[in-house]
């Protein structure tokens, strides 16, 4: 339990406001990645392979665009991608190769901080992402080349926020577990790939095992329910199966964090 | 010592790390405006007692108290009071020398007071002024460790962990960093050192305590623990006399040192005596103790320790 309240107290802050100022620093390389990438996935999937799908997809029952349905899952793969790769590279690199954790633990930050402190950066970070994709997504709206409901837009950010807590509590597990660097390559292709296809971002899941196994993948839900709300949906059971993973996910994984990476950073 | 107050205290230190007990039953006490040199060979547990006494570690068993009140009550104000320079440099490649001073005021509560002007204060004192607007990475080996002791004096501790502070530094920079464990003794500051420098331990240390296979083989001053663990003089001669070792085993005085080619062999005033007559004809060099001697009879002979 003490665990999972260190979230909120001022060392996980302190934490997070360390990243936050080296962040700052770079702001300018940081900001392109968020606001490229969502143009050129727009451009290559939206207009490239949805000229070939004139007539749109079914999905909910009715016949959406190519790129209208592929818009809102962009923002649940930001999430998800964002959130995963800093947990998974930067948190790694902190611990193993700047030993930035190292010189904290040596403070009154304490390995629960460090942790805390690292999903929460990941997920504020994703959370600026997507704000940025949304930004993009939302010229791209004025421009006339998307139809969504904007107005729930801003409904998106909570959302992202515990799921982007979620999806990097997931990284540090195998930042707490991969040897090297060089073995990031397992966890990639084994489980965060394979999550990222059967979720429902980029196209729709119509075999009965896929969507099977997607019921109980977070990202899936996410996909759905910003869906959901982008194409007028409203708020749909999506997000309801979405915060109960999310919850289940931050309650196991947070502390199966704390403890890998208590015997791997303090060999205790 | 009379009039200096007793900051931490640590009684039955126990740690198992992968299965084996590295640390076994650990006393130890500092002071403030003290020193206290904590010595052995690699292996012996001195880095783990020291994260231990940091709170880096949880201790198995054993008891840590600092100004008399066990630290696991509160943890948090125990770590406020301490300054931790490790072994390894753990300063902040994403920032310049004086953010880094900076970003580590941010890591303690109460924050420390005037966190710009303290940091112009310590990069005056370790001469660190002319590179504060540098990358630590392009520091050299001494002005890192500089570095790495001003990060841990930025929160005014009272207590101060320096871990093999002058590992790998040339004999100037070394010199530096024992005039500033000088100063800050001075200060009163209480500080617990690690090295594998004997000069180093028998210069700084107002105290040693000396661990092997994880106990405690001696304490206190530098002078009482060499002549508890060595005796008073050390005699020095060619490795090739077969008669000295037999002479050494009647008194059940172990196996001599070997060292280059020589034999090093500590003993008392009357056991020196004993050895002039018995090798009347042998030459042979005597000289006082030095930790160097008790370094190597724990480091070539732990179990006898």
């Amino acid at each position: 339990m003490r665990g999972l309240t260190a979230a909120f107290e001022w060392q996980s802050r302190a934490v997070v406001g360390r990243h936050l100022r080296v962040y700052l620093k770079n702001w300018h390389t940081s900001f392109l990645p968020p606001a490229l990438e969502p143009i050129t996935l727009l451009l290559a999937f939206g207009l490239g392979l949805g000229a070939y799908m004139a007539s749109g997809l079914e999905w909910n029952g009715r016949r959406v665009d190519y790129i209208n349905f592929v818009a809102p899952g962009m923002l649940a793969y930001a999430t998800f991608m964002t959130a995963v790769f800093q947990s998974l590279f930067g948190a790694f690199i902190r611990m193993r190769y700047q030993r930035t954790w190292e010189g904290q633990l040596t403070t009154q930050i304490e390995l629960r901080h460090v942790v805390w402190g690292e999903v929460l950066w990941a997920a504020l970070l994703t959370t600026v992402y997507v704000a940025i994709v949304a930004g993009v997504l939302s010229v791209c709206q004025a421009l006339g080349v998307l139809q969504l409901e904007l107005t729930l837009l801003p409904v998106v950010i909570p959302i992202v926020f515990p799921s982007a807590c979620a999806f990097a509590a997931l990284g540090l597990c195998f930042t707490a577990l991969v040897p090297t660097i060089d073995h990031m390559n397992l966890p990639i292709f084994l489980v965060i790939l394979p999550m990222g296809f059967v979720s429902a971002t980029y196209f729709p899941l119509g075999h009965p095992l896929l969507a099977a196994i997607s019921s109980v993948n977070p990202l899936y839900h996410l996909a759905e329910g910003v869906r959901g709300l982008l194409l007028g949906d409203g708020i749909g059971w999506h997000l309801a199966s979405l915060f109960v993973l999310v919850a289940i996910m931050l309650g196991g994984l947070v502390p199966l964090d704390m403890h890998l990476l208590r015997k791997r950073v303090l060999g205790d | 010592m009379a009039n200096m107050s007793l900051l931490l205290e640590a009684h039955g230190l126990v740690k198992h790390l992968g299965g084996r007990r590295v640390v076994d039953g650990v006393d130890l006490v500092c002071h403030a405006g003290q020193v206290l040199g904590l010595l052995g060979p690699n292996g012996a547990g001195k880095t783990t007692t020291l994260r231990m006494l940091y709170g880096f570690l949880t201790a198995d068993a054993g008891t840590i108290c600092f100004e008399g009140h066990d630290v696991s009550r509160d943890v948090g104000r125990f770590k406020r009071q301490l300054g931790v320079c490790t072994q390894d440099d753990t300063f902040d490649g994403d920032f310049t020398v004086r953010q880094n001073l900076e970003i580590v005021a941010s890591y303690f509560r109460p924050r420390p007071s005037d966190v710009r002007r303290r940091a112009d204060e310590l990069l005056e004192r370790f001469a660190l002024a002319t590179y504060a607007a540098d990358k630590p990475e392009g520091l050299s080996g001494g002005f890192r460790r500089r570095l790495m002791i001003a990060r841990a004096l930025m929160h005014r501790p009272r207590l101060l962990f320096l871990d093999e502070p002058t590992t790998g530094l040339d004999p100037h920079a070394r010199v530096a960093v024992w005039d500033l464990v000088n100063g800050l003794r001075a200060e009163g500051l209480g500080i617990v050192l690690t090295t594998h420098y004997m000069d180093e331990a028998e210069r700084l240390s107002d105290a040693l305590t000396v661990l092997a296979q994880g106990k405690v083989v001696a304490h206190g001053t530098p002078k009482s623990v060499m002549g508890d663990m060595l005796g008073e003089h050390v005699v020095v001669l060619a490795a090739d006399t077969p008669a000295i070792a037999a002479w050494l085993g009647a008194r059940g005085l172990g196996e001599p040192l070997a060292v280059l080619g020589a034999w090093h062999l500590p003993l008392s005033g009357e056991q020196l005596a004993d050895f002039a007559r018995a090798f009347p004809a042998l030459r042979y060099e005597v000289r006082p103790p030095n930790l160097d001697d008790l370094f190597l009879k724990l480091a070539l002979a732990p179990c006898a320790a």
